[in-house]
């Protein structure tokens, strides 16, 4: 096992470093940038503005100069030893080029701690600095910005995660143990809507009914509750129903109240894939020897199910389950930009709108770090369920 | 495990990067740049006259095809017929402009028109296919370029039919806004023959870089200027020259008048509509001015609540990225730093107003003068071109509105704008007393090249990188500077004090930062990430912030020391992207107020309609200064 841990870690090494220099390279090769619109703006710009832009985002550096930069923090200078300084005369970039596209004037690696000051630069991603965002947020570390969506990011993720197990699995067993029966046929059909149906869609459906329909009933019908529509919390005390009290902003219940939407969406959809395959894996596990001969033994039919079947089922579902985890931290886009959820996805998918690299390479990178864990855990887990796998 | 094939293609990836990284390294490449083999043919010029877009009657008859009023119709909905009246344009500025002399040449829908303009170009209906042919029987094909966003999907395909309906073939290409607009793709190289964008209108018309003979971007300029169209009237491309570097007003209206006109004639691009942008509010939300070219937050000061609540809510789609204005200039930012920093100057009604500044510093009111000076060879100068050069030999010069090439010994008069501008008094909402002090740091920041601004052109205009100020004198008794401009800088817009339109042109120069330093002693690179400046700044508005929680909303408290009070003691900001969800937090009450940009012109905007119809909210469509327009390339690369 432990020889497996130590090939495992390695090979995590490698995977996480060819996940930084692949996505750092498509994003190097990707079209728009914080160059794109500026020639639309009724300006004159001139090449030393385009050159001084560029440098701002050290696009005069060349992309493996600027990936090391990100990913370790060097070169940040000429390379001293002993008081004497190297390489500071090596090209590193090209900081105006001429018409023909060949360069008018090299970046050299003196010249960057003045181009480049450290308040500016990163120290690098392996040391957890992950920089400064661009455009989202010019000048802020990308590490507070994503601190700042963790939270709510987690509340929603873990809260609909945890929901729609501790509802999908059970009617997963159930549907399966009672194949074709009218509960199987009922939430079948559920689960399907749950699946097929665009969350954006469902979402918008859910607003329109709890909180857009009460408020054009109001006057009719004061006692219909109507929901917040979206964001984290209230900015002014507001009434759910004439039948409920005030509900202040910020208080457990405004929280509480605006999370409900949101949740509901995502565990509805979540609840949906888990029951499908809790009992496609239940049917599966049913049907083999092992469950006919505790069956045959004269177990109580709730052992069989629980101990012999279950526990099987499960296997594979561990898989899809820690693959959740990386998940979690990406946060759910369509939901969170629906309901204004302040969370990690909406920050990604603004990040990648406007080119925002430095955010959305950090995030692309957290979650390769994570999908690896998830799977390094998923494997160790595999020895916990089933005692037949063995690593060597 | 199998780790021999993993090795392998991990090697294999790692010496791909290795390989493209030294094909492109010594050109610089970035992200969003043609690729390397691309830019060999990217350098021919555009010299070869299109086919087609060369000929001024083909370029008409473009025109007479298309039916305006058909694609607002398309696109708008929900707008009242009045209201989409008003947003056809026959020329380059919105007919409430005030430099808007039409009407002009209209080119109203005629198909029989077109059709005639068409066969005497050359191009004959040819019935078997439906389409125009030449006499070597080529169609008429053009391909119509802009970007893939839903509204230019709607009109350009009520485009394509009817040019299909005049017999001429267009294959629509919808791209990424990237590429369109990208640095080194699309417009910036005029790769298209049908252009589809818009300009964003403003107070001053502007629009030498669009329309002058030396704004065509080709590679022999580096692809400087924004006339993609290639268009080179020489009545036009003089008069916006000196429509550009008239200080009179009257003078620039009949200068204006004359390119309105060429444009017009020409046909080189055709101005469809001005955009529709819809914004409601609140029937609890008073005070709210509405307008094209100003912001509803340039009111905030006299908003209040009608139910006599202490908190306005607002639901803005966008989130500011900074509140340093110079590196973030988002509409966004403008509408809080309106609030929540203060404004010098407004744009109200495509024009100008103070606010901070005591009266515009026009010739008029005594505050500017315009005098001839005599300039000898290595004197500071404006050049044609709109940059300070040193005056020597073949240096090009405006001369009473004409470009003239200096002969390097001839006595050389030119005029110079020497401008002082005043301002009123005002406090920070620390308390502390705004001092000119604030000013000379603001000038000292913002003519900084390392400040992270995109462009110097304003200091350019006075000053030389390596000492703006020289130019500038600051008074020691009074708020009030006065600017010697270089001998023949004649911008229109003089009477506007320096970074006050879109800007603030203070900084609080008394400030302490969280680290202990003077803020007038940070460098100017540093400024983009201090949060005194790019998330909590001191105001001298009628707001300050309190709180910014990203991704979610920002409040701002009334500034205590605002001169003229404000109706309401919080505003808050919640970013809604989603447009349904802001209509569904206005109708419900939760939000006060959804600015044009949030309520955009999508479907949602119906729904609004409906209820301010039944009497629920206010809601207001005005004829925005956006205007959509489609170029015509006069010319194609070289074969």
């Amino acid at each position: 096992m432990t020889g497996y841990l130590i090939r495992r870690l390695f090979q995590m090494i490698v995977v996480t470093l060819l996940v930084a220099v692949v996505t750092y390279f498509l994003f190097n090769i990707a079209p728009g940038g914080p160059l794109t619109g500026l020639r639309q703006q009724q300006q004159r710009l001139q090449p030393e503005d385009i050159a001084r832009i560029r440098a701002k985002y050290e696009l005069d550096l060349y992309w493996p100069v600027r990936f090391s930069r990100w990913l370790i923090g060097v070169p940040t200078g000429p390379i001293t030893i002993g008081g004497t300084e190297w390489f500071a005369n090596l090209p590193v970039g090209c900081y105006l080029l001429n018409d023909d596209n060949s360069c008018a004037d090299y970046v050299y690696l003196a010249e960057i701690p003045d181009l480049h000051p450290a308040v500016r630069s990163s120290k690098g991603v392996l040391r957890g600095d992950f920089g400064q965002s661009t455009v989202v947020r010019i000048g802020a570390p990308v590490s507070e910005e994503l601190k700042s969506r963790i939270i709510p990011t987690l509340e929603l993720g873990l809260g609909a995660l945890l929901l729609s197990l501790l509802i999908g699995v059970p009617i997963g067993v159930y549907s399966a143990v009672r194949q074709y029966s009218r509960f199987d046929y009922f939430f079948t059909t559920i689960s399907f809507v749950g699946s097929a149906m665009p969350v954006f869609f469902f979402g918008l459906l859910m607003i329109l009914l709890f909180s857009v329909t009460p408020v054009f009933l109001a006057e009719q019908y004061p006692w219909i509750p109507r929901l917040p529509s979206g964001l984290r919390t209230a900015v002014r005390g507001y009434d759910v129903a004439t039948w409920l009290p005030r509900i202040e902003p910020g208080s457990f219940a405004d929280r509480g109240l605006h999370l409900l939407m949101p949740l509901a969406v995502l565990t509805f959809f979540n609840t949906a894939q888990w029951s499908r395959f809790v009992r496609s894996s239940m049917l599966e596990v049913l049907r083999q020897d092992y469950v006919r001969t505790a069956r045959a033994k004269g177990l109580v039919e709730r052992i069989v199910i629980m101990k012999h079947a279950l526990r099987n089922a499960l296997i594979p579902f561990v898989t899809i389950l820690v693959l959740q985890i990386p998940g979690l931290f990406a946060g759910a886009i369509i939901t969170e930009t629906i309901f204004a959820w302040p969370g990690m996805g909406r920050l990604y998918i603004d990040a990648l709108n406007r080119s925002d690299w430095p955010i959305a390479l950090a995030f692309i990178f957290i979650i390769g770090v994570l999908t690896v864990f998830a799977t390094l855990i998923g494997d160790i887990l595999y020895t916990v369920v089933d005692p037949r796998i063995k690593y060597t | 495990m199998k780790t021999k094939p993993f090795a392998f293609l991990a090697i294999l990836i790692v010496a791909a990067m290795l390989i493209s990284a030294c094909a492109t390294a010594p050109v610089g490449q970035m992200p969003g740049s043609a690729p390397a083999g691309e830019a060999a043919s990217s350098a021919e010029d555009l010299s070869q006259p299109h086919p087609l877009l060369s000929d001024v009657r083909v370029r008409q008859a473009i025109a007479h095809c298309i039916d305006r009023d058909a694609l607002i119709n398309a696109v708008y909905t929900y707008v009242p017929d009045d209201v989409k009246a008003s947003l056809r344009m026959d020329s380059f500025l919105p007919k409430t402009h005030w430099a808007y002399g039409g009407p002009y040449t209209d080119y109203e829908f005629n198909v029989e028109g077109a059709g005639a303009l068409l066969d005497e170009a050359g191009w004959t209906m040819d019935e078997n296919s439906g389409y125009r042919v030449n006499a070597d029987g080529d169609t008429m094909e053009l391909t119509l370029t802009t970007t893939n966003a839903q509204f230019r999907q709607t009109w350009a395909a009520v485009v394509e039919q009817q040019l299909a309906a005049c017999g001429i073939l267009v294959i629509r290409q919808h791209t990424p806004a990237s590429w369109w607009f990208g640095d080194t793709t699309g417009l910036a190289r005029r790769d298209f023959e049908l252009g589809a964008f818009a300009w964003v209108g403003a107070a001053d018309p502007g629009g030498r870089t669009l329309y002058a003979c030396d704004q065509i971007p080709v590679p022999a300029n580096n692809w400087e200027g924004q006339n993609g169209m290639g268009w080179c009237n020489e009545a036009a491309s003089q008069n916006i020259v000196l429509a550009t570097n008239t200080l009179e007003r009257e003078a620039r209206i009949a200068a204006y008048n004359v390119v309105q006109d060429e444009f017009a004639k020409d046909m080189v691009s055709l101005p469809l509509f001005q955009r529709a942008e819809a914004e409601a509010w609140s029937l609890n939300l008073e005070g709210l001015v509405t307008d094209a070219t100003e912001y509803g937050t340039a009111s905030a000061a006299a908003w209040s609540l009608a139910d006599g609540g202490d908190t306005i809510v607002l639901g803005f789609s966008q989130e500011p990225a900074s509140m340093f204005t110079l590196v973030e200039s988002a509409a966004v930012q403008r509408q809080i730093a309106q609030m929540a920093i203060g404004v010098a100057n407004t744009q109200y009604n495509y024009d100008y107003q103070p606010v901070l500044q005591d009266g515009l510093s026009t010739i008029e009111s005594g505050l500017a003068t315009n005098e001839m000076v005599a300039v000898a060879p290595g004197d500071m100068v404006y050049a044609a071109d709109g940059n300070p050069v040193e005056l020597a030999e073949g240096v090009e010069i405006l001369v009473d509105g004409e470009v003239v090439a200096y002969d390097g010994t001839s006595e050389l008069q030119l005029p110079q704008l020497v401008v002082t501008y005043k301002f009123k008094p005002y406090t920070w909402s620390d308390g502390t007393p705004g001092s000119i002090a604030d000013f000379r740091l603001g000038f000292q920041i913002k003519c900084d090249r390392q400040s992270g601004a995109t462009t110097f052109n304003g200091c350019d205009s006075y000053g030389t990188e390596a000492d703006t100020l020289t130019n500038i004198t600051f008074s020691d008794s009074a708020l009030e500077y006065t600017i010697k401009y270089w001998p023949g800088v004649q911008d229109p817009t003089y009477f506007v004090a320096p970074f006050t339109i879109g800007d603030e042109p203070v900084y609080p120069s008394h400030l302490v930062l969280a680290d202990g330093r003077n803020l007038a002693d940070v460098p100017a690179a540093e400024w983009a990430t201090l949060p005194e400046i790019a998330e909590m700044p001191l105001s001298f508005g009628p707001f300050v912030i309190t709180e910014w929680i990203k991704g979610q909303s920002l409040t701002m408290e009334a500034n205590p020391h605002y001169a003229g009070g404000t109706g309401a003691q919080r505003v808050t900001v919640l970013f809604i992207s989603d447009t349904n969800q802001a209509v569904a937090q206005l109708l419900s009450g939760d939000v006060d107020y959804v600015e044009k940009a949030t309520l955009g012109g999508g479907a949602e905007v119906q729904l609004v309609a409906d209820a301010a119809a039944a009497g629920n909210i206010n809601f207001e469509i005005i004829a925005s200064p956006t205007w959509e327009h489609i170029d015509m390339n006069m010319f194609v690369k070289a074969q």
